[in-house]
């Protein structure tokens, strides 16, 4: 399996057919038809039994909508358990045999892939996994997704080749594309590239609008790696006020019986 | 006479306790989707914002006046230390409670302490929360000891009790904060007014600001309900406390606003603006101005008001922060199922019944024994009491209570149990519109069958041959699906339109040519569809037979009087070699494991003919 594995969809291309919709299915063995969507959830098609889907846009604009395979995943650092995992390779995978269902990485996904079996007793996280079980043994060389794709909209190496295409394709037609290739830096970068000639903010939450450059999870590391030191800290402060406090009380004792022994010498 | 109030207030109690047992029911057999209104956009609620979020600030009382009087030496406050600290203790088991409800795979809870991953917030807060559960059990074991015979255990626990104070205090402190941390990692969906890089810090002082305040609405409480003299000295002490600590989040607070630049944000006049406004107010001003006067701190109903008021503030904080304020990024408004605020009230029901009973039994605070004894003794001499209503004796004390509070906890179960969402029973059997090229879906569950469209029109004589199955097939209509007309799985549709038949043949004038003159207008007899149809429609053919009647038969009939024959035949015809196309197994291989379990009944070796 190849390094740094990456997608690049050019939604100019799409022709919104949903080949990689059905081949995804079927290589995950997913049903194939999907449960009504949840009311209160985002209506962007995605559920536990969609992985990918075509977002349809105004103008007969097709967004492939699938796990961004974030290079520093938000979803991975918050969990607890460490049930969602990079993969050396860099595909996000999910352990069920882990997980305790506590849906941190459904609130820490910035594009908000993560869901849910909300109608199971047992319920597991579903997302794309970049077909990772698939291309480890060498079964298929690229993702069902990209393999079923008819108008090569969507296509699959490593992340590098992609970036390089998808500049060669911004210089080659400046007026077709935004020049802008989503997913190159935004949160650190993701491995799921697009190319696109109208704005895909919408995929983020809040329009994109929070999401920078820098990548996720060292807003809590920078916090949580000062923990060992403050708690060492609260005991230390604790345990020397309780110390101080202590030893004045003693010492206002004593000088407290010492005037009460001088009074009562005074008086005999 | 017995006390009327307190025996009221544990009957409500046991109600909700009931109430949120049944749903426990539905939540643990048929999973969060039914229980509760989340969803993939909003997928932490009120369990997280209030049980676990508002839990962990609610119990912050316990190391506030561990501190106050272990530490600081402020004796005057040490009647409220042993409530404060088995509050704490039954307010962080509520929360391990609270979350093995919320948690997909409770079961999987333990996990935690095998599977580490150092950089989540959230699995330092399950450290910090267990570590502190067991060493609330330890600061709580001197007062269930004391009036026991094990009295060496006990001294031996009274010795233990100041380092293990510091360490409550130490963990207190580290996952108070990290509740805050745990909303860090999400700028984009927290609205600006509560995310802040300062946020585990503010965690901690509100938390600090909360643990002061929820002392003294116990305290209050429990003076009004046992009927005891409150104790005003400790609580306009509280109350100045509570006022200092208050004033310190409200400065951090808006000094954080102000150099983040977002003090226009809080009177834009949106709906969560307004909402931040009414929180601060709420949690900090009212209460930091009010508690400032010496006249509210000599007044009882002042200081309870201004404690509640605070809480209330507080744990509407927790909730915006973790949940509300969301509403603004995900664009999708969540507001929680009855059977959530069930769950959350009775899990907090049970608790303060379990206070109650810990409090009536062992030394909890100075004078509650005293009153509790005072009390046994007044009703023993008193008349017996009878069932409001069946005029029947219930018998003495504990009998009593026993009798109704089970009677009112069943009752409030089988409500409960009768009003509890059920699960809804998979009723859509409408056929759906293959899903690609080759796969026809065929049924309301995960099924569906392989269909290779390519082969069957190459084989039936390639562009011509459309119409054989597309049996509407008409100018301009590239392949009409199969569902537009066989709606529905298993029951036949009528594709007869009365209405557009009524207008398009200028109205009620018009009925006449179909139903014939003269007659009665009754269903039967009519023209026949072909009568006037017969250029409109194909003609029947091998394939497809007959359009006699308006009734469509249903999907599932359709296909296979459609496909059966012609596999039949195929299967017969010993030059194709496919002596399996006749079976079930043919079409019908794609799907679950009970259907591969179908097509392994037939092994390759049987023929069609051989099953028929």
């Amino acid at each position: 399996m190849i390094e740094n594995p990456a997608i690049l969809t050019d939604v100019t291309k799409c022709i919104g057919c949903e080949q990689c919709v059905v081949a995804c299915k079927k290589v995950n063995d997913l049903p194939a038809n999907d449960a009504p969507p949840r009311p209160g959830s985002t209506p962007d098609g995605l559920s536990a039994d969609r992985w990918t889907t075509v977002i349809r846009e105004p103008d007969n604009h097709f967004v492939r909508k699938q796990c961004r395979h974030c290079l520093e995943p938000a979803c991975v650092s918050v969990c607890p358990v460490g049930a969602m995992q990079k993969t050396p390779e860099g595909p996000v995978i999910y352990d069920k045999a882990i997980c305790l269902g506590c849906r941190y990485c459904m609130m820490a996904c910035p594009y908000g892939v993560p869901h849910y079996e909300w109608d199971s007793p047992n319920p597991s996280v579903r997302k794309c996994i970049l077909c990772y079980p698939s291309l480890k043994s060498g079964k298929i060389d690229k993702p069902a997704c990209v393999a079923s794709c008819p108008t090569q909209a969507t296509i699959f190496g490593t992340r590098g080749e992609m970036l390089a295409e998808a500049g060669r394709r911004l210089r080659a037609e400046p007026s077709k594309y935004v020049q802008r290739i989503w997913g190159e830096n935004q949160v650190g970068g993701t491995s799921v590239l697009y190319v696109s000639d109208i704005s895909l903010d919408f995929l983020a939450f809040g329009d994109g609008r929070q999401l920078s450059a820098a990548p996720l999870p060292p807003l809590t590391w920078g916090t949580l790696k000062a923990v060992p030191f403050e708690f060492l800290g609260m005991g230390v402060l604790m345990g020397s006020l309780y110390w101080v406090i202590e030893r004045r009380r003693k010492l206002m004792d004593e000088k407290a019986a010492a005037v009460a022994a001088g009074e009562d010498h005074h008086g005999e | 006479m017995e006390n009327r109030r307190l025996f009221l207030f544990k009957g409500v109690m046991w109600i909700l306790a009931g109430l949120a047992a049944a749903v426990a029911i539905v939540r643990f057999s048929l999973g969060l989707g039914v229980s509760t209104a989340l969803s993939d956009s909003t997928p932490w609620g009120l369990w997280i914002g209030f049980d676990v979020m508002g839990g962990v600030a609610l119990a912050a009382g316990g190391f506030v006046m561990a501190a106050v009087v272990h530490i600081f030496h402020r004796e005057r406050y040490h009647a409220a230390a042993r409530p404060a600290i088995l509050t704490a203790f039954l307010g962080y088991g509520a929360v391990a409670v609270g979350l093995l409800f919320d948690l997909g795979l409770p079961w999987n809870i333990w996990h935690a302490t095998i599977y580490w991953n150092v950089r989540s917030a959230l699995f330092e807060v399950a450290w910090c929360v267990m570590l502190y559960l067991t060493v609330l059990a330890l600061e709580v074991t001197p007062t269930i000891l004391e009036r026991t015979p094990f009295q060496k255990t006990y001294r031996f626990f009274v010795k233990l009790a100041l380092p293990i104070m510091i360490l409550g205090i130490m963990l207190s402190t580290l996952h108070q904060s990290s509740l805050g941390t745990m909303l860090l990692i999400m700028p984009f969906r927290v609205h600006p007014l509560w995310y802040s890089h300062l946020l585990p810090e503010l965690f901690f002082v509100s938390a600090i600001c909360l643990g002061i305040v929820m002392v003294m609405v116990e305290s209050t409480v429990t003076s009004w309900l046992y009927r005891r003299e409150p104790e005003m000295e400790m609580l306009a002490g509280l109350a100045r406390l509570a006022s200092i600590a208050l004033a310190c989040y409200f400065v951090m607070k808006s000094a954080d606003l102000l150099l983040q630049g977002k003090l226009a944000t809080v009177f834009d006049g949106t709906w969560l603006a307004n909402l931040f406004i009414l929180e601060m107010l709420l949690s900090t001003v009212i209460p930091m101005v009010g508690f400032a006067f010496p006249a509210v701190r000599r007044s009882f109903r002042g200081m309870w008001f201004l404690a509640c008021c605070s809480v209330a503030g507080f744990v509407l904080d927790r909730i915006n922060a973790s949940g509300l304020s969301q509403v603004w990024a995900t664009r999708r408004f969540y507001f929680p199922e009855w059977t959530e605020f069930a769950i959350s009230l009775g899990i907090v029901a049970a608790c303060v019944l379990v206070f109650f009973f810990i409090q009536e039994r062992f030394p909890v605070d100075p004078h509650g024994l005293e009153a509790v004894e005072a009390e046994r003794k007044a009703r023993a001499t008193a008349l017996p009491a009878f069932a409001p209503f069946a005029q029947v004796w219930l018998g003495e004390g504990w009998r009593k209570s026993a009798k109704v509070y089970s009677f009112l906890f069943v009752l409030a179960l089988a409500v409960g149990l009768t009003a509890a969402p059920k699960a809804e029973p998979v009723v859509d059997t409408r056929a759906v519109r293959a899903v690609g090229a080759n796969i026809l879906r065929i049924g309301p569950g995960p099924r569906y069958v392989y269909f290779d469209h390519k082969k069957h029109q190459d084989e039936a004589g390639g562009r011509k041959s459309c119409a054989l199955c597309h049996h509407l097939h008409q100018k301009g209509d590239v392949g009409t699906p199969c569902v537009v007309c066989h709606e529905n799985l298993f029951l036949p549709t009528s594709v007869f339109n009365h209405d557009a038949h009524v207008s398009a043949l200028a109205g009620n004038d018009s009925c006449a040519k179909c139903h014939g003159k003269g007659e009665p207008i009754r269903v039967t007899p009519t023209k026949k569809c072909s009568e006037c149809h017969d250029k409109d429609m194909m003609a029947a053919n091998p394939v497809v037979k007959t359009f006699a009647s308006k009734w469509a038969p249903s999907y599932k009939d359709a296909m296979h009087t459609m496909c059966i024959p012609c596999h039949e035949e195929k299967a017969k015809d010993v030059t194709l070699k496919l002596p399996n196309l006749g079976r079930c197994g043919a079409c019908h291989n794609g799907g679950t494991e009970s259907e591969k379990a179908y097509t392994a009944e037939f092994p390759a070796g049987t023929t069609a003919g051989a099953r028929s």
